[in-house]
């Protein structure tokens, strides 16, 4: 037996397929949502579609843009041979905030994780290389998170990069081991940055 | 009924899932309570209660609660480092075959049932790693003890058919479906496995009875390695009916070189 009208059931059902988002809290924004003007709900729905439509990876870092390449790497300014390569597209915002670094990115879209089935050929890892090949790459920084997974994913990046003639450095400083760059605060991360350290 | 009551306990990480916002939800396995599912609420945020402790593999000393009534999800209050084993996060080969033992260990333990040996022999096992260097080995020594605490240790020092001893001039095949070995008279039709050699077996049988201190200094031979990789894999995914995910990623590893791990 339902306790919602069947539209507010369908409505409360896809707002729990959300990560965080439970029964209770996806009722509680349903209920929101109802109350709301009818601009206001369409101006949501309209930015989830845009969102779909518009927004796809950038062709050389795999960043989040709008066009064929991101903000970053359709910046002139930005030094093309310099790659840090982070895990998601929130680990290069959060680097992006410190306003500390002038070189472009690579996005991962993940982490080695063995225990969740992530593994190499879930990472934008070829792509990475191939981007190293082609173009004059003179370093790599590498700033996955100080955990188990990203330390992982970090010696494995050492290892495919090991014999070509790029110089591989590691974000160090400050971060704590087990932490996570979205929760460092800008300071620690743009030292973090400033002295990496050699691989 | 809302008493809740308060444990501590020592405990390896066997797996983590970010969950909600700041929240994590972990799977221990614990000396004093066996395999214990938690959530940390909070956990990627505060640095006081649980200093990034919860990773996989981690050996911590745990302080939970629980409903009396022995709810599924206990409630993780705190979580200290007991050790990170530094020597292996800073390895890619040894990192990954820890994430494999935790993830065995995880597969072959049911929650709430508590058995010391199966702590130990993980704790033994990552501190063997951590102190020195890594052999392919070490899986199949950790496996075959992990099978025998689960009970499903293999019949490795006789036929398991007729029971003739391994020096009765025989060759040897291992059997998943029987668990053990069967001689070359009792294979009834040409089985898939090939015969295993008496030095393999021999090396399985001595793997499993050392004290795991003096492990790191058995060495086993090429065809030992190999011929128990196969046996021992086999046998696990015939057990569990699944291929562990760790055993895929170090499989893709192994394709790329960049690490040693025979996958077979
Ligand atoms: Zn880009
Ligand atoms: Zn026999």
């Amino acid at each position: 037996m339902s306790r919602y009208a069947p539209p507010i059931e369908r409505l409360i059902t896809e707002l729990a397929r959300f990560p965080g988002i439970g029964e209770k809290t996806a009722a509680r924004l349903a209920n929101f949502i109802l109350h709301e003007s009818v601009e206001d709900a369409r101006r949501l729905a309209a930015s989830i579609m845009e969102v779909k439509e518009r927004i796809r990876l950038c062709r050389q870092c795999f960043n989040l843009a709008e066009g064929e390449l991101c903000a970053v790497c359709a910046d002139p300014a930005r030094d093309r041979g310099t790659v840090c390569v982070v895990q998601d597209p929130d680990a290069l915002i959060a680097i992006e905030t410190t306003g500390e670094f002038r070189g472009t990115y690579h996005v991962l879209h993940g982490v080695l994780a063995p225990l969740d089935g992530v593994g190499p050929d879930d990472l934008r890892l070829r792509e990475l290389l191939a981007r190293v090949d082609a173009h004059a790459v003179r370093e790599v920084i590498v700033a996955t998170n100080p955990d188990v997974q990203g330390e992982a994913t970090a010696l494995l990046i050492n290892k495919l990069l090991a014999g070509r003639t790029v110089a591989i450095s590691r974000i160090a400083m400050g971060v704590p081991m087990g932490g996570d760059l979205k929760y460092t605060d800008r300071m620690t991360l743009g030292k973090a940055l400033e002295f990496r350290r050699g691989m | 009924m809302n008493t809740r009551n308060s444990h501590r306990a020592r405990a390896i990480v066997l797996h983590t899932l970010d969950y909600g916002e700041s929240d994590r939800i972990a799977t221990f396995y614990t000396r004093e309570f066996g395999k214990l599912k938690g959530i940390a609420k909070g956990a990627r945020r505060s640095r006081r209660r649980f200093a990034n402790s919860l990773e996989p593999f981690s050996f911590t000393q745990v302080l939970f609660s629980r409903r009396g009534g022995g709810d599924s999800l206990a409630m993780v209050d705190q979580c200290e480092i007991i050790d990170h084993f530094p020597m292996i996060r800073s390895d890619l080969e040894k990192s990954v075959a820890a994430s494999y033992l935790v993830e065995l260990t995880g597969a072959f333990t049911v929650e709430g049932k508590r058995n010391e040996a199966v702590f130990q022999l993980l704790v033994d096992f990552l501190s063997l790693m951590e102190n020195g260097p890594f052999r392919t080995g070490l899986l199949s020594f950790f496996e075959i003890r992990l099978l025998g605490l689960a009970g499903y240790e293999p019949i490795l020092d006789r036929c398991s058919r007729c029971h003739v001893p391994l020096d009765a001039g025989r060759t040897f095949h291992f059997s998943n479906s029987r668990g053990g070995l069967q001689c070359s008279r009792c294979v009834s039709v040409p089985e898939a496995a090939p015969a295993l050699s008496l030095g393999t077996i021999r090396s399985l049988l001595h793997g499993k009875a050392l004290p795991a201190r003096n492990l790191s200094r058995l060495l086993l031979s090429p065809r030992a390695d190999d011929e128990s990789r196969r046996l021992l894999v086999s046998f696990i995914r015939h057990i569990l009916g699944r291929e562990l995910k760790s055993w895929q990623v170090l499989r893709q590893l192994r394709q790329l070189d960049a690490i040693n791990v025979d996958t077979c």
